[in-house]
This record gives C-alpha cells, structure tokens and sequence, in this order.
C-alpha cells in the first residue's frame, strides 16, 4: 500500500507496481463484478442485455449504411466478399471497448471519489476495473462476432491466433491512456468532456463502418493529399482495424506498420500512464 | 523500533474559490494572469512516533488537522512535505462502510469492503462467519444493502474493519455509531483490540473514551502539535485552549484558575487540574427525566478576571440555569440558580463535582474512608458513603506524590434539603464524583416563576489534609473552657484536654419501644450544625418508630460543662415502655455520687456480662456524678423532662469495663403513650470538674 516515488524505469518501479497488482486481482475482480451488478440488477433481463446491447448497436449501424446508404465494401475493399455486417461488427467490438474503457475509465476516479479519500488502497485497480468492465462486454461481443462470421461462411485459419497479440496492443494502449487520462482529470476536470468528444471524433476517424482503402483512394486519386493518409494512420485504432481485418476476414498476416506503430504507442502509453498515475496518485485525495 | 514513525511532516492545500466561482480550482484564465492562489497548511511539521502496541489519541477542535494527519498515516494522501513510515498492515475506520455498493448484498459488500482494505477472500472467508455475527445481520445479509437501515450499515462497516486483523488501526471518530448496545461492543471490541497489542491511532471529540483508552494523547491546533503527553494532561491543556469562544470563560486568582465551557466547568491549581474531564455540571430533573445543563445553550454574561457569571437555557425545560462563579484565594465559590420562566415541577436538582482517579480517600462529614478502585466492570455508579447518611461537608485527599491538593466541599442551600454523597463514577466515565443533590419534596413543587438559589458549593484547596479532618471534628464539637464535646454518628465523644473521659457509646440515648432498645447511634441522623456561638444542632430520625429526636448541645457561660437540651418529636401516636440519657464513662471512675446516696462501682469480675446496677435508690432525683483520682468529676444533672427519672449508676459487662451514669425515665403505673407533638426528652448539663 505504498505510494511509490521511484523513477518510473527502474526495476523498483515495475516491482512495486506489479506487487499491487497482483496483491488486488481480488479487489480488481470484486470490483468490475460490482459494475457488472450494479449495471444489470433490476433489470428485467439481467444479464442478456451485454449480449444485446452490441447485437442491437450491430443492427442499426447495419440498416443505417447498408440499407439506408446503400454502402457496400467494393472490389477495392480489403475483404470484398465479407457481409457488411460480419464487417462492421469486426471493427465495431474493437472500437467499442477502446471507447468505452477510455470514457468511463477517464471518468471513474471521478465516480469513486468516496473510496479514493476514504481508504488507503493501489488507486490503478480503479481506471483497471472500468477496464476490465470493458472487456467483459468485449468477450460476449467478440464471441457474437465469431458466431455471425461464422454463420455467414467466414472461415477461421490458424492465423486467427494472432488476434492475442493484436488484441494485447491495443489493451496496452487502452490501459496507457485510461491511466493518463483518469489522473489528470483528477485534476482537471475538462478532460472527460474532451474525451468524450474526441471519442466521437475518433468513431469517424477510424474505418469501422467503411473501409480504410476507402481512405486510402483519397492519395490515389490525387497524390498531394498523400498526408492525410499518413495522418489517418497516426490514429492506432485505424492502424489495428485493419490488422484485426487482415488477421479475421481474409485469415493474412497483417501488414508489419499496422502493427509496429500502435506496439510502440502501447508501449509508450502504458510506461508513461503507469509513471504518470502512480505519482501523482498520493495527492489524488486532496483533489477529490 | 517505532511502528509508527512521523518526521516533519507538512500538508498544504491549495485554497480553492467560493462555491460561487464556477471553476472550483484556479481555472486556466488565472494561469494566464498569473495569479497565484494562496495554499492552507492543515499540517505543519508534525512529528512523533507510535510504538508497537501503544494507543494513541489525537485531540483537538474542528479544522485543527486531525483527520488529515490519520489519512497521511492510512496512505490516503501524501504529505507535501516530510517523511511518515508506517510498519505492518494498516485498517483504517476513517469511514465504515466506504465503496459499499447499494446494490450489493450484503455478502457481496463484505468481500467488496474487506478487499478495500487490503484482505483477501481466503482471510475473509476465514472470519465471515465472526463479521457476520458481530453485525447481527444475518438474516439479511443477501439483502442488497440500500434496503438496510442506516444502522445495519455502519455496523456492518464496522464489523469488517475491525476484523480485517492489521497491525495498526487508525480510528477517526466512529465510536458513536449505533444503538447503546453497539456502541459497548463496539468499546469491547477496541479493548480487546488494545489487549491484544494492536497499535491503535484514534481521533476523537470524546475526552472521555480518550482518556480511557489511550496511553498517550496528541493535540493538534491550527496544524501544529501542541502537546504531547498523559491524556490528562493534554485533555487539560486542550480544555484551557479551547476558550475564547462565547459560552466559555478561564478565569483565575493565585493559583487557582477555572475554565467555565459551555456548562462545564474545570478547576486547576498551580496548573494542574483537579477535576476530571467530565469536570463540574449540574442536572435538573423534572417530571420524571432528568437534563444535564451541559446541553444547554450557554453564556457567558460576566467575565470578570477572577469570576464569571453565566447563563444556560436549559433546552426542554422553561429554565434558564444560572451560574455565578468566584474565585477566592483557595477555593472556588459555584452558585447555581434557576430562572423559571413558568412554574415548573422540578424534582431535582444535582450539582456534580468529577475528581481525578488520583484522589484516593474521601471525607463525609467526620467519616473517612478509602474509593474503591474503578473496576473495568463497574457499568453503574458506585455508592461510597452510605444512602441514609445525610452532610454537608466532604473533602477529597489525593494519594501521595500526585501533586494534587486536599480539597474540601461544602454545600449551602436556602431550599430545605441538601444532600452531598461521595460515589465513584462507572468505569468509562472514570473518576470520583461528589454529587450535591436538592431534592424538591412533592409539596415545594412546583416551583414558582421566577429566580431561585438554588446550591452554593464552595471548593476549597489545601496543601494540608490533616488540617481538613481536624476542621471536619471541630466543626462538630462544642467546647466549653477545658471540656469539648463532640458529636459523631449519634454519640458525644467528651474531651478533657484531649484526653477522651468517655468510651464505648459515649454520651447517647436510648429508648425501649416493643421491646426493642433504639439506641440514638442507630438513628438516621442529619448534618450537624453548628452556629456562630459554638451551639451544635443535629437532628435524628429513627428508622423504626415514627420519632425524632433534636440534640442541642451548648456551652455553658461558666465554662464548667455543655448544656444538653434533647427534645423528642413525635410523628405519630407511639407507645414507649422506658428510655434513657447515659453517659459511658472510662474504667477509671471509681465513684458515684447522687441526689440521695453514693458510693463506688463494684470491681468487674469475669464472669459479668450484663449491666450491673450500683445503686439501691431508685428514687427519682436529679443528678449523679462519677469520680475518679485521675480525671475530673463528670455530672450529668437534668432540669426538666416529660417523665420523673431515676439516676443510676451502671457497671457494663466485663469485656467492655466502662461506668456509666444513667438517667432512665420508666413509667409509674402506665405505658408511656405519646400523641404527636414536641416533648422535652432531657433538659440539663454535663458539667465536668476538677
């Protein structure tokens, strides 16, 4: 239950910080198992909500755009065959755990407030446990995934594995930025308004309910806008859809810069969230 | 080897705008502007340390920093700067019940709470069954918990804080959540806790759970620690402190200095305090329920440099308490008045005087005795003088090496009765109390609108508690040139010289009713009073026969005896068969001499156990003297009584080997039958000399 003040790249650091949190995979469980109660008690149906909320979300993106837009993959497309729903929604879960483990763990020291001044524990487990909240729904909402992609004749090759690692990266960067984010809005509250916002942004900004060759056509089409591309790639979402893409829809390999840039990020994110959080998590308290 | 360990620690925080402002922090237009918000030091440079198993309080007013020091200690926020350690696993009871989701069950809460403060479900598993039984909530415990009652929830969050078994336990005020019963366990549980050489860190507003829980006391003001010591010593100097407000007074003479707070009120000495934290207070009591005054709103409308004047509106009653306080030299001058604003049935007024443990005997009226040790079972008041007993005099001496002075309590009233009485307190309360009690007889109620006195206690301090027995006999003795008399417990002790003439029952009385001898010393017998010309009055009431008695005892112009005047009241018709006057003499009386004959008292022989009569005559006479080669001649000489009397001249048995001169009223041919009324019982002297 120490504060840590140990630089953040020495050994003593990522000792610390492993210990609590190891010590509070317990509280870490009772507490995403708290959310998930508190979410779904008294409700009619309990449970069969986290498994309808993305069947639902699914089926309005998919009249929106496929019936009401008359939107289709082309030939261009990355996987031209693939169902649009089989394809919205394999961007969809992805996108839907990035954006609600960001906002709700931005917010949740915030929500919390009572437990942070009032008792003396590893202050992470809380951005942790909104995390964790998040891939709960992740879980049913990948295996709904599997079960329509499978349906519609999608085939699954051994190179499916490979959504692990893909999968781990962008949990690091969601875990980097929930922690950075989580801290300074502590002290700042702008920061869950702006998260918020930019999440919006962000559901635009990557290809989810189109695909990024789609933005890729734009520096075809005329080469002098070849920046926009690059800065679309800058968003890791945009770069890890597609690699989850490549990896689900047409069972490839993912190209190595989708990959290479959000590793990094994640990385990045996550020492940089953990040094940052766990600094500053002493005076949390006063600011609550 | 510190558990604990504090070292120069501050805590700033930056000052936050009015809640009007609608940014709550310095917003970003003042980070342009560069204005720089001032910072509030809640702590500054704080340092001390725990050792293992050792209870330590922290005391002090509102915003002086307490809770912020035990959430540095919990690890809830970092100090700005310096330095805390803290070995071993820490619970802390800052908030019982904290991250308790109302949708949860209680189960579920439990296994929530407890891993908030660091336990996991293994250990809970482990001590459920006890956490459930200690809430004694069991029936609801799959309950959500919003459908608890506010109660079942703190003692809920009190049942896994204290079972989350850590080193150290840092308690910020949750002692007083619950019912009675909760509370006592709750005050078992921090025991056994202590017992068990848990280190226990706790903030309270409650001097007196302080005061017997903690070895050692901390009092913060304004940020910085101001003592460090006993608890009382630090509730002392907290309670000297915390003046300055309305309803609070310190004022002082020599070396006596008193705090008058809101309706308590503590005394000091040369620094030191006399009473206990729970200090002097008084309590109305009125149709059936009684108030203390310290719930009163108070003022203060008098502030002199050596008294005080104040008031307190008593909060259910139409009374306003009135106190006017003076110092003198030695001793402390407590008036107690009430104001009635209507007529009001009171019953009962109690002024109360809370000594520290370290006063270890007791003074009533002439009786002396030790305070029985505060046993932690002692959940009542424990009675040290006996009921019956009724005085107006005590004193309190401390043991030795205290530092403490001998004080002396006497009460006055203007309404018709006054009781003092000697107690020891319950346990948690923890001291000695005198308590001065009015009582207001069904027919003086109620009592009218406006001012009445009510009590006057003075408290006089002395360095000399000899000097206070001494006063406590001569204030019951009657002198007369050479020849004091002294009454004590129904008996009068006579002195000649200070050397005792009489032994055994002394001078007493005693009447035979229904076979039965009431000697006076079984009597209940008021205070003694003695008035400015050294006359003594004492009143006795039997408990058996509806009858009293009066003794007056005077000295006589001469110097050569006491006048005795002893009239007998009689409250309802009463049939006596005969009664007496005696005077119980030492062995060394040889001789005897009355109205009609004399001679000498036989030789006691062994094998003599009743009272044996010396003389032949029993006609009734007047007077009969005893003699002795040693000591002067003792006469006791009647002028008056209701009945003719014999005077006798008595042997007691041999194991008791005393003389005694007898003046015994035995009817001629009737009963003595006594209507209601005042009748003179013996009307004479006892003249002693040489």
């Amino acid at each position: 239950m120490t504060t840590c003040s140990t630089a953040p790249l020495s050994g003593a650091f990522w000792r610390d910080a492993l210990r609590d949190l190891i010590r509070a995979r317990e509280l870490l469980r009772d507490l995403v198992w708290k959310d998930l109660r508190a979410r779904y008690r008294y409700t009619a149906i309990g449970f069969v909500w986290a498994v309808l909320e993305p069947l639902l979300m699914t089926l309005i993106l998919t009249f929106v755009f496929s019936i009401v837009f008359q939107y289709r993959p082309g030939a261009e497309a990355l996987s031209p065959d693939t169902p649009f729903a089989v394809f919205l929604l394999c961007g969809l879960i992805f996108w839907n755990f990035f954006r609600g483990s960001v906002s709700d763990g931005t917010k949740s020291l915030v929500a919390n407030r009572e437990l942070v001044g009032k008792v003396s524990f590893p202050l992470e487990v809380i951005p942790y446990a909104s995390i964790g909240m998040g891939l709960v729904n992740f879980c049913i909402g990948f295996v709904i995934f599997l079960g329509i992609h499978v349906a519609f004749g999608g085939g699954l090759g051994g190179v499916t594995v490979l959504i692990a690692p893909l999968f781990l990266i962008q949990l690091s960067i969601v875990a980097g930025l929930t922690l950075i984010l989580s801290c300074i809005n502590v002290f700042f509250r702008d920061i869950q308004l702006i998260t918020d916002v930019l999440l919006t942004f962000g559901f635009y900004a990557s290809p989810i309910f189109y695909d990024v060759n789609l933005v890729r056509a734009i520096a075809e089409d005329s080469p002098q806008l070849e920046w926009i591309v690059q800065v679309y790639m800058l968003n890791p979402m945009a770069c890890l859809i597609t690699a989850y893409r490549d990896v689900l829809l047409n069972q490839q390999w993912p190209q190595w810069q989708h990959v290479a840039w959000p590793a990094f990020l994640g990385a990045a994110l996550f020492v940089a969230g953990l040094a940052v959080f766990r600094r500053h998590s002493g005076r949390m308290a006063d600011h609550l | 080897m510190a558990v604990i360990e504090v070292d120069n620690v501050s805590k700033h925080y930056p000052m936050r705008r009015g809640p009007r402002a609608l940014l709550g922090r310095g917003g970003i237009s003042d980070w342009f502007r560069r204005r720089r918000h001032g910072v509030f030091a809640a702590l500054e440079n704080i340092s001390f340390t725990v050792e293992p198993g050792e209870s330590v309080g922290i005391i002090g007013a509102n915003g002086s920093g307490k809770s912020t020091l035990l959430k540095i200690l919990a690890g809830i926020t970092e100090p700005t700067r310096g330095h805390t350690t803290v070995k071993g696993r820490v619970a802390s009871l800052v908030e019982l019940g904290a991250g308790f989701h109302p949708m949860l069950t209680g189960r579920e809460n439990i296994y929530l709470n407890a891993g908030i403060l660091g336990m996991r479900h293994a250990e809970v598993d482990k001590v459920f069954d006890d956490i459930v039984a200690f809430s004694g909530i069991s029936d609801f415990l799959d309950n959500p918990v919003d459908t608890y009652s506010s109660g079942m929830y703190v003692r809920l969050g009190f049942s896994v804080a204290v079972h989350v078994n850590p080193d150290i336990f840092l308690v910020d005020e949750v002692l007083s959540v619950g019912d009675e019963a909760f509370q006592r366990k709750c005050r078992e549980r921090i025991g056994q806790l202590k017992e068990s050489g848990k280190t226990i860190v706790f903030v309270s507003h409650d001097l007196n759970i302080v005061n017997t829980l903690c070895e050692r006391v901390l009092l913060l003001s304004q940020g910085r620690l101001i003592v460090r010591n006993t608890p009382q010593e630090t509730v002392d100097f907290y309670l000297r402190q915390v003046g300055g407000k309305e309803g609070v007074h310190i004022f002082s003479r020599g070396a006596m200095e008193a705090v008058m707070s809101h309706g308590r009120l503590h005394l000091y000495c040369n620094g030191i305090e006399l009473t206990a934290p729970t200090g002097m207070h008084c309590l109305l009591k009125s149709m059936g329920q009684q108030q203390t005054a310290t719930s009163a709103a108070w003022e203060v409308t008098e502030a002199g440099p050596d008294r005080c004047v104040a008031r307190g509106r008593m909060p259910r009653l139409p009374v306003t308490v009135w106190w006017t306080l003076e110092l003198e030299d030695d001793a402390l001058v407590w008036k107690v008045e009430a104001e009635c604003e209507r007529s009001v049935p009171l019953e009962d007024i109690q002024a109360h005087v809370h000594l520290r443990t370290a006063y270890t005997h007791w003074l009533y009226g002439d009786l002396e005795g030790a305070f029985p040790e505060l046993d932690p079972g002692d959940v009542t008041w424990v009675n040290v003088v006996a009921p019956e007993m009724s005085c107006r005099d005590a004193a309190a001496f401390p043991e030795d090496g205290s530092g403490l002075q001998a004080l002396h309590i006497a009460g006055t009233t203007s309404q018709h009765h006054l009781r003092l009485a000697w107690s020891n307190t319950d346990y948690i309360t923890g001291c000695r109390a005198l308590v001065a009690d009015v009582p207001f007889p069904e027919s003086q109620r109620p009592l009218a609108k406006g001012r009445h006195e009510l009590l006057t206690l003075r408290i006089r301090v002395t360095r000399d508690p000899e000097a206070l027995r001494e006063e406590a006999r001569q204030r019951q003795t009657v002198h007369s040139g050479d020849l004091a008399a002294r009454f004590t417990n129904g008996v009068i002790q006579l002195y000649w010289k200070d050397e005792p003439l009489t032994t055994l029952l002394h001078a007493y009385t005693s009447i035979l009713a229904g076979n039965l001898w009431n000697d006076s010393h079984n009597l209940q017998w008021d205070a003694a009073e003695k008035n400015g010309e050294g006359v003594l009055s004492v009143t006795g009431t039997s408990r058996r026969f509806p009858f009293q008695q009066h003794w007056r005892f005077a000295p006589m112009d001469d110097r050569t005896g006491v006048k005795v005047s002893i009239k007998l009241e009689i409250l309802e018709p009463v049939v006596f068969q005969e009664y007496h006057t005696s005077v119980v003499l030492r062995r060394e009386y040889t001789g005897w001499e009355t109205d009609h004959e004399s001679g000498v008292f036989p030789e006691f022989r062994p094998d003599q156990q009743h009272w044996v009569h010396a003389n032949r005559n029993y006609t009734p006479g007047r007077w009969i003297s005893a003699l002795s080669p040693e000591f002067p001649c003792v006469t006791l000489k009647r002028s008056d009584g209701v009945y003719p009397s014999r005077m006798t001249a008595v042997n007691t048995g041999y194991r008791d080997q005393a003389r005694v001169l007898q003046s015994l009223s035995v009817p001629e041919h009737t009963r003595m039958a006594f209507e209601p009324g005042i009748y003179s019982y013996f009307e004479g002297v006892i003249l002693v000399t040489s």
